[in-house]
């Protein structure tokens, strides 16, 4: 792939703009409109002549929203914090059961093992919304309803089959030669596992983990149904804005722009996971 | 894991009960996780067998499965059928040929390709719901960016989510700008993921790009473009917060999937029998659609290693 | 507090000075405004408290479910006064709007004890009373045992008060004899036209008086102010977009939604009076309506007319109120008219929402939060939301009697009094109450949808749509 002729060098970069083009221009747009009123976002025609002002993110931040009716208390760094604990600790504990799960399914054939990884897979499948009444019936049996911990056991629903699948493909993609030949040199099975197979996974693993946490992050009808007002996430939180007394759009275009801010962060980090993938490569089957 | 840990030193003396029972020490935890879901599961399966409205309370009975029979001779299921699936199938093709064209873009580690996969994953991180909100304001005819951005290219009046005939075009469109990401980043980590050898190989041998693309690159990155599928298509035949969003299932009846129906049915009339029924209807759907996704997939895996 | 001042403030609650007269009393004692507020609102509690042991729950903690709205917002401003007077406690979950309803239904069917009242819309207690989640509030308003002597009820618009109680019956009177007190009215809307009075004067016409002329005003100013349309409507496949002006319009010709014989509902709207009002609707929209309609809600109909964009809504009033504010373009631009659709109709007939409280049916504490509901639904809270928050429209005839209020609402916002006090008589819920109301209504915007669209024939539309519903009232044993 090293000769590739100047023209389709041309056709590439062109390519590649259009791409960056179609998938970016709403998320600058948007940021654009995070820094103005409804006053300049809804002119005829639109324009980006505009002063910015910062008030949408100040209002978000302090908590404190000047409105012609007064003032108005947000708790919008609340749902920011709620999105965080949420996501993390789903994500962590669907790393936790969801890695050597799918170890297991890409190494061993074993009685009823694709059953279960059907069955693990099926949950992703049912409808949130089948099983939403039920749910909420038995959480408040179960003292469930409004902790952090229910929510966090519901997202397993969304983040454990992703990972478990995801990873489960890479784990099937590392030639287990290379774990016998460290196992012959004296090493126990788990060590194994979390010296070769887990680092050789790794752009699996971080690309799984990346997806689940944005999953995780986007859900909101878990929270809006099993928790409290002090338990929701950034998305509701950011639908505060569409009042009766008007739609805010500046301040749900600077909600979402914070809200994607921790997510980019991450990516970001993964992102050295993800490249390590090349590198990896020579040593698969 | 203290077993596993302080288990004799070889692979050949590992015990038989370890070699057994490794597997499952390994994936239960997994499945025990999630199994508590089936009780509300069934709770709900239970549910779609009742007369059960919840304003009507006298009116409740168990009646079996006349709520599907009812579906069956319904016009308007077998609308939201076809929807559904049509809009599965636009949105997951759409898709895979774009993120598969992006990630192919982006194959070569660079730290511009790095920084622009990245990039590209900020319309995934917007959330649907709020994604919907700006677009149903970027499309609007007056103060939308787009609709003023058709203008200058001669196109008055593009009516976008409100008309029959574009409202579908609509929608997909901002369901590809959401998760044409999520099979891209999957596919990028793939393609880096594949051994170099076999393309080196063909390299020297001067064999045409197209054949290598077609059967090397392709029947290799066939498992991850499998999973990447079966997870988009999981979701997109459940697709509720773009359309709900944007139309609510209109205009008229054009939009009307099974999630926006299943949740007017049950949120609104709190039909709550006539709801489960219709998401047993889209889980049997789901599960069967999956199941000939997983097939293929292990079948393509045995080849893989038999290859070995 | 010395007895001089508490007298003038006890006089002026008594209603027997004005407003002005208290102010300038106050100056000549030496206060402040802002302490002649606060001496206000004690002579308010002072006032309530007569007679009627407020403090009896003291110390009970209440927990309230409320959608993000100014009438919330006006009710937390002033909840201290509330506190102080019980020595109750209140807390509260808002929820955005959007998703609010859903959040109530999730919380009343999963029978939840958190939240001992809630604020909902009339339609939705047809769902909510039928399935056991809410309490007959009669019990309460009509024991004086329970209820303070100063509540006056009957201060309540009548018409709000009977659109909030229905005997449960499908199709059953609103408001009659045998009628449950479902919620409380708290703050409602009617629907008549917000208009631009610039562009109005631009293109030399006046707020029309009846849908032809609606029709012909919408469509010339579509036509000469080359960029706004003419006439604001929603249009999303929803119930919303039925109840507000389409069906004040459709009501005002003696139409019906449902007619009810022998205890059977059977749809009306395939009557010739109903068929030749659509037409007239369709081809408004067709003419003058927003490009993108059949995706517009309520906030895109507010947006377009505080932006600019559109020329006239008839739509709720306190929508174009909220637009005559804020950072809207168009703020002070607004003014507003009754609109009577029918040319013989003797007066307006807009069909109203109203923003309600309700009482769980499953909370343990019903007479505590009672007392949080007449406090909340008082003439004193409305009164002081009125005046100094966006409580609007108010729900009791002696608080738009206000001067004060009246002054306020006179000097920023022309022609509202006056489209008010027309509709006024004739504002009512026009629905017939019956447990369908969301499916059918919701069916009634997606045909209406489609004639838009020209999909289907506005005759033929009618005659299957009036059919289809038959059949699942029949379905459901009401037909």
């Amino acid at each position: 792939m090293d000769h590739s002729s100047s023209l389709e060098k041309l056709l590439r970069s062109v390519a590649i703009t259009l791409v960056l083009v179609f998938f970016l221009f709403p998320i600058v747009w948007i940021f654009l409109m995070s820094l103005q009123t409804n006053e300049t976002i809804l002119r005829i025609p639109p324009s980006i002549a505009f002063t910015p002002i910062i008030d949408n993110y100040t209002a978000l931040i302090t908590g404190q929203l000047r409105t012609a009716a007064g003032s108005l208390q947000l708790n919008f760094m609340q749902n920011m914090f709620n999105s965080v604990l949420l996501s993390v600790c789903s994500v962590a504990l669907s790393l936790v059961l969801g890695v050597p799960a799918a170890y297991a399914f890409a190494r061993f054939k074993f009685r009823l093992g694709e059953d279960i990884a059907f069955t693990l897979l099926s949950f992703r499948f049912a409808p949130a919304l089948l099983v939403l009444l039920p749910l909420s019936l038995y959480f408040k049996t179960l003292g469930l309803t409004n902790t952090y911990i229910g929510l966090i056991w519901v997202y397993q629903l969304i983040c454990l089959p992703l990972i478990l699948w995801i990873v489960r493909g890479y784990f099937e993609d590392i030639s287990p030669d290379i774990e016998h030949a460290y196992r012959i040199a004296g090493n126990s099975w788990w060590r194994t596992f979390t010296r070769i197979s887990i680092p050789l996974a790794k752009p699996g693993i971080a690309a799984a983990g990346l997806l689940a946490f944005i999953f995780a992050w986007n859900n909101f009808v878990f929270a809006l149904i099993l928790a409290s007002a002090d338990k929701q996430p950034v998305t509701v939180g950011a639908l505060a804005f569409v009042t009766a007394s008007g739609i805010q759009y500046g301040q749900i275009a600077a909600a979402i722009i914070i809200s994607i801010t921790p997510t980019l962060a991450l990516a970001l980090y993964a992102q050295r996971y993800l490249v390590e993938g090349l590198s990896m490569g020579a040593v698969k089957g | 894991m203290t077993a596993a840990a302080t288990e004799m030193r070889t692979p050949v003396k590992q015990s038989r009960f370890m070699r057994r029972a490794l597997p499952y020490i390994l994936s239960l935890p997994a499945l025990l996780m999630c199994i508590g879901i089936l009780i509300p599961f069934f709770t709900a399966v239970y549910y779609s067998m009742l007369r059960y409205r919840m304003n009507l309370p006298a009116m409740k009975g168990f009646i079996w499965f006349q709520n599907y029979v009812n579906f069956f001779t319904d016009p308007k299921f077998w609308n939201t059928v076809y929807i559904s699936l049509t809009y599965a199938f636009l949105t997951v093709v759409l898709e895979l040929l774009l993120g598969l064209g992006i990630a192919l873009l982006l194959q070569r580690p660079s730290r511009f390709n790095n920084i622009a996969s990245i990039l590209l994953l900020l319309p995934l991180m917007t959330a649907p719901a709020l994604a919907a909100l700006m677009w149903k304001l970027m499309t609007h005819p007056d103060f939308g960016v787009l609709s003023y951005l058709l203008t200058l290219v001669g196109i008055h009046d593009f009516k976008w989510a409100s008309n029959p005939d574009t409202a579908l075009f609509t929608v997909v469109l901002v369901d590809m700008w959401v998760y044409t990401p999520f099979i891209m980043i999957l596919l990028l980590a793939g393609l880096r993921s594949l051994p170099k050898a076999p393309f080196e190989a063909a390299a020297l041998d001067g064999v045409p790009r197209s054949f290598v693309f077609f059967r090397i690159t392709l029947p290799m990155l066939m498992p991850y473009i499998i999973t990447a599928t079966l997870f988009r298509l999981l979701d997109s035949i459940q697709q509720f917060d773009i359309i709900y969003a944007m139309t609510q299932g209109g205009p008229g009846d054009k939009l009307l999937v099974f999630q926006v129906q299943a949740y007017l049915d049950f949120f609104q009339a709190t039909n709550v029998g006539r709801s489960a029924a219709l998401m047993v209807i889209l889980w049997a759907i789901t599960y069967a659609l999956s199941n000939v996704f997983i097939k293929q997939w292990l079948k393509l895996r045995e080849r893989a290693h038999g290859a070995h | 507090m010395f007895e001089k001042e508490k007298g003038l403030f006890d006089a002026f609650v008594a209603k027997k000075i004005s407003r002005r007269e208290v102010i300038n009393g106050a100056g000549k004692l030496g206060l402040s405004a802002s302490a002649a507020g606060m001496f206000l609102t004690q002579a308010q509690t002072r006032a309530m408290a007569a007679d009627f042991d407020w403090m009896k729950y003291k110390g009970t903690k209440l927990k309230l479910l409320l959608n993000k709205h100014p009438y919330a917002d006006a009710m937390i401003a002033n909840i201290q006064a509330f506190k102080d007077m019980t020595g109750m406690d209140v807390s509260w979950d808002i929820f955005p709007e959007d998703v609010y309803f859903d959040k109530v239904t999730a919380a009343l069917s999963s029978g939840s004890t958190e939240y001992d009242a809630f604020m909902t819309g009339a339609y939705m207690t047809w769902t909510y009373g039928p399935a056991g989640w809410i309490t007959d509030l009669n019990e309460f308003i009509k024991d004086p045992a329970k209820t303070n002597p100063n509540y006056n009820w009957d201060d309540v618009l009548p018409g709000l008060r009977a659109s909030t109680s229905w005997n449960g019956v499908p199709g059953g009177e609103l408001g009659s004899a045998d009628a449950k007190q479902w919620c409380i009215p708290w703050g409602f809307e009617l629907n008549n036209i917000s208009y631009n009075k610039k562009m109005f004067d631009k293109v030399g016409v006046q707020p029309p008086k009846n849908i032809g002329e609606m029709i012909e005003v919408s469509a010339k100013l579509t036509k000469d102010l080359g960029g706004p349309y003419g006439i604001g409507v929603r249009g999303s496949r929803s119930w919303a977009t039925i109840h507000p002006g389409f069906l004040s319009g459709y009501a005002n010709f003696g139409e019906k939604d449902f007619n009810v014989a022998d205890g059977k509902l059977k749809a009306a709207m395939n009557s010739a009076g109903s068929k030749s009002y659509h037409k007239d609707w369709v081809k408004m929209i067709q003419d003058s309506g927003p490009k993108n309609w059949s995706t517009y809600t309520w906030y895109q109909v507010g947006t377009d007319l505080g932006a600019g964009a559109s020329a006239m809504i008839f739509d709720a009033d306190i929508l174009g109120y909220f637009m005559n504010g804020g950072d809207n373009k168009e703020a002070g631009n607004l003014g507003y008219a009754p609109f009577a659709a029918n040319p013989a109709a003797a007066a307006p007939t807009p069909n109203v929402w109203i923003w309600s409280l309700a009482m769980n049916n499953a909370g343990t504490q019903k007479d505590a939060t009672w007392y949080f509901l007449q406090w909340a639904t008082s003439t004193e809270h409305d009164l002081f939301g009125a005046r100094k928050m966006d409580f609007v429209n108010p729900v009791r005839a002696s608080v738009w009697k206000d001067d004060e209020f009246r002054a306020r609402i006179d000097k920023s916002y022309p022609g509202y009094l006056n489209q008010y006090e027309v509709s006024a008589p004739g504002a009512k819920i026009y629905f017939t109450a019956q447990p369908l109301f969301f499916d059918l209504t919701t069916l009634w915007a997606e045909n209406l949808q489609k004639m838009v669209a020209k999909e289907i024939n506005v005759d033929e539309g009618l005659d299957a749509m009036a059919a289809e519903m038959d059949k699942k009232l029949s379905e459901a044993g009401l037909g």
